[in-house]
């Protein structure tokens, strides 16, 4: 069990005035087995009427919308949770199993899945780290050549990519495999931005798994949001008029 | 056979130009894309309608409540529970691998547990007068209008058809869509949303938004804020809307849930439904039940939800999944007919007994590689219509839409659209494919 300060701040600013901006952010961390929330609070400039809901896969979504002309949007999220990976999480969903958008594979995925499924044995944890370590023998961490729209099979044929990929390309491995894999979304001590991992299902219950460290999950990560992939976990989302060049500029993100 | 006073049809034959030129006029038409292009095509009528007996109607009618009833408590199982999955009955593939499952759905309750307000369930008679379903459609069917407005011209052109038999009125329709989208309204307008003149259902949506007293909108015009949506008014207020009927496809209903860069969509539209602010006309997600893979589930849903025996049958179905139902198709390929699940509107729909021996081998490998992807049904002998022809009668294939609407009880609409393929060897009678339509006469004894 661990104590976590978590800060984390997101900076939209537009080239030109821009209006009727309706966005969807999902920034707040849920309320877990794993994870309490001991205090939270979001505040959102210039000052907009928001409302929360629960989505589909468990995440908080604050939804609102800014009419009038505004140049920018900032968003900065604090608080503290306790984090105890022993407790563990149990919000199954049938879909997780199933290849969705970012995840689906390609024949090249799908050839190297077939080419290490022979050593693929043992328990559900036991394939999950060893398709894991696989993944880091054959993909390189490395920034710059992928973004938030690339796919895991594209980031394969790069053989590099950042978390999101690496996190794309494993739970592309554990459903050819039959697990239940899930996207998470969420704040961890190795990583200055935001970070991506993955979960799978044991069959009991979610166990947090790192590709782009090759490592477990333990008390030093914070979940924000999940879902089937990136899709689903967007921390902000959002459509508005004018003529302008959309910026997101992330200014921080702090665990302590 | 059907009493009819001698005389009424010829009458009304002999108005057909009239009646059809009276249609052009009103712009009933349906659009449609044909290689990426645009095009408005007039849907012919047929003067000669059909007429169902009141004996016939009223088990077709029993039927049809039950089957659309089942298919409700299915959706709302599916997005909730998934008991039928648990218990063995539809396998989890069918469910999850479906496009129109969407799991951004799971949890949602719409007001009154209604998913399917509106459904369009098509039938054809059989040569030996037994119903078959043929294909449920649960998200938003369209094609209500057209025997509506074929019936107000038909009263005008041949009124004595309509005095000397006894053919159930059908401008009912209006005031039950009225009181089905007040069902699922949750507190404001009503609203009938349109992606815009070029849209294939524009004319329906118009003519619907005036008969059922709603503002027809398009998304510009909508805003949702607080998760209320609301219409923007012209005077710069703003209107709350308590039920949108849509026919937008799920996917593009709203941008920051589902794909983003769509153009006609409404932001956080999700949220305002996920919070019980807005009912939606069909609910979102319907497409799980009216896959055509789902379709051979459907009378296993009415045992399992109700405890009933399905009234009205389908046409016997195989999915090649299955091992036995595989061995069976490969071994009467050319005798059936194979519809790819992820089409509508009449394409992906093969007749083995069209196809030549190189082909039929060829399609026997592709549903080998992709048995999820297809159905096979047996071809129905179908009742054939007479259709009029320049100055003759000819015979052709139809089948019958028939409308079931779901407000505080399940009605079926006692007229329906009757389409019929022009092409006397084609048993595809679908709007886009060239057909016509007809009125559909039920007799109230």
């Amino acid at each position: 069990m661990k104590q976590v300060n978590f800060y984390y701040c997101a900076k939209l600013t537009f080239d030109d005035y821009v209006h009727n901006h309706s966005f969807a952010l999902r920034v707040i961390p849920p309320e877990t087995e794993t994870q309490r929330l001991l205090s939270c609070s979001l505040n959102i400039t210039p000052y907009v009427s928001t409302q929360q809901t629960v989505d589909a896969f468990g995440n908080n979504v604050t939804a609102g919308y800014l009419k009038g002309d505004h140049r920018f949007l900032d968003f900065e999220i604090k608080g503290a949770a306790q984090v105890d990976h022993t407790k563990h999480r149990t919000d199954y969903m049938p879909c997780y199993l199933y290849q969705s958008q970012y995840t689906k594979p390609d024949e090249a995925l799908k050839e190297f899945y077939e080419e290490i499924k022979r050593e693929c044995t043992g328990t559900i944890a036991e394939r999950a780290e060893y398709l894991c370590a696989a993944l880091a023998n054959t993909v390189v961490y490395e920034k710059g050549h992928t973004d938030t729209d690339t796919t895991a099979a594209e980031a394969f044929v790069l053989k590099r990519g950042v978390c999101q990929d690496f996190s794309h390309i494993l739970i592309s491995l554990l459903r050819m495999d039959g697990i239940a894999a899930r996207y998470i979304a969420g704040l961890a001590f190795c990583d200055g931005e935001t970070h991506s991992w993955v979960e799978f299902w044991t069959g009991d219950h979610w166990e947090g798994i790192d590709p782009a460290n090759n490592c477990l999950v333990n008390d030093d990560y914070i979940v924000i949001s999940q879902g089937r992939d990136f899709r689903d976990c967007a921390i902000d989302r959002g459509v508005m008029f004018g003529s302008y060049t959309k910026q997101l500029q992330l200014v921080r993100s702090i665990l302590s | 056979m059907v009493q009819l006073k001698q005389g009424q049809f010829m009458q009304a034959v002999g108005n057909a130009a009239e009646i059809n030129e009276l249609l052009r006029r009103y712009g009933v038409k349906f659009g449609i894309y044909k290689n990426g292009v645009f095009n408005e095509q007039f849907f012919p009528f047929d003067p000669i309608p059909r007429v169902i007996t009141a004996e016939d109607f009223c088990s077709i009618e029993k039927g049809l409540v039950q089957r659309v009833n089942a298919l409700n408590e299915f959706l709302y199982d599916i997005y909730h529970e998934k008991k039928i999955v648990h218990d063995g009955i539809v396998p989890e593939d069918f469910i999850y691998i479906s496009k129109g499952y969407l799991a951004e759905c799971e949890g949602i309750t719409p007001k009154n547990r209604i998913y399917s307000h509106i459904s369009g369930i098509d039938l054809v008679q059989a040569k030996d007068g037994e119903w078959y379903i043929l294909e449920d459609n649960l998200r938003i069917p369209s094609g209500a209008s057209y025997p509506l407005i074929a019936r107000e011209l038909t009263r005008i052109a041949a009124p004595n058809a309509f005095e000397e038999n006894n053919i159930v009125d059908n401008r009912g329709y209006a005031e039950l869509l009225k009181e089905t989208m007040e069902n699922a309204n949750c507190g404001g307008i009503r609203a009938i949303l349109t992606p815009g003149r070029y849209n294939a259902a524009y004319f329906e949506h118009s003519y619907l938004a005036e008969l059922t007293g709603s503002v027809l909108v398009q998304n510009d015009e909508l805003f949702v804020e607080d998760n209320i949506l609301y219409h923007r008014t012209y005077s710069g207020g703003k209107t709350r809307i308590g039920v949108l009927y849509r026919r937008i496809s799920d996917e593009y209903l709203d941008p920051l849930t589902f794909l983003p860069q769509s153009l006609i969509g409404i932001p956080n539209l999700m949220e305002a439904y996920r919070s019980g602010n807005v009912g939606i006309v069909n609910a979102l997600g319907n497409g799980v039940a009216d896959d055509k893979g789902i379709y051979y589930f459907v009378p296993k849903m009415i045992k399992y939800y109700l405890g009933e025996e399905p009234i009205l049958k389908n046409a016997p179905t195989y999915l090649p999944f299955y091992e036995d139902d595989m061995k069976y198709v490969m071994d009467h390929l050319e005798t059936l007919v194979i519809k790819d699940v992820a089409e509508a509107g009449g394409y992906g729909v093969v007749f083995g007994s069209d196809l030549s021996k190189e082909k039929l081998e060829e399609f026997r490998k592709t549903i080998i590689a992709e048995p999820r992807r297809f159905i096979a049904q047996e071809v129905i002998d179908f009742l054939d219509l007479p259709i009029v022809e320049g100055n003759e009668t000819v015979m052709r294939k139809a089948d019958l839409r028939a409308f079931v609407l779901s407000g505080e009880k399940t009605k079926v609409w006692a007229s329906g659209l009757t389409r019929f393929s022009r092409n006397p060897d084609s048993f595809v009678v679908n709007s886009s494919q060239g057909g016509g339509f007809k009125d559909t006469w039920v007799l109230s004894r």
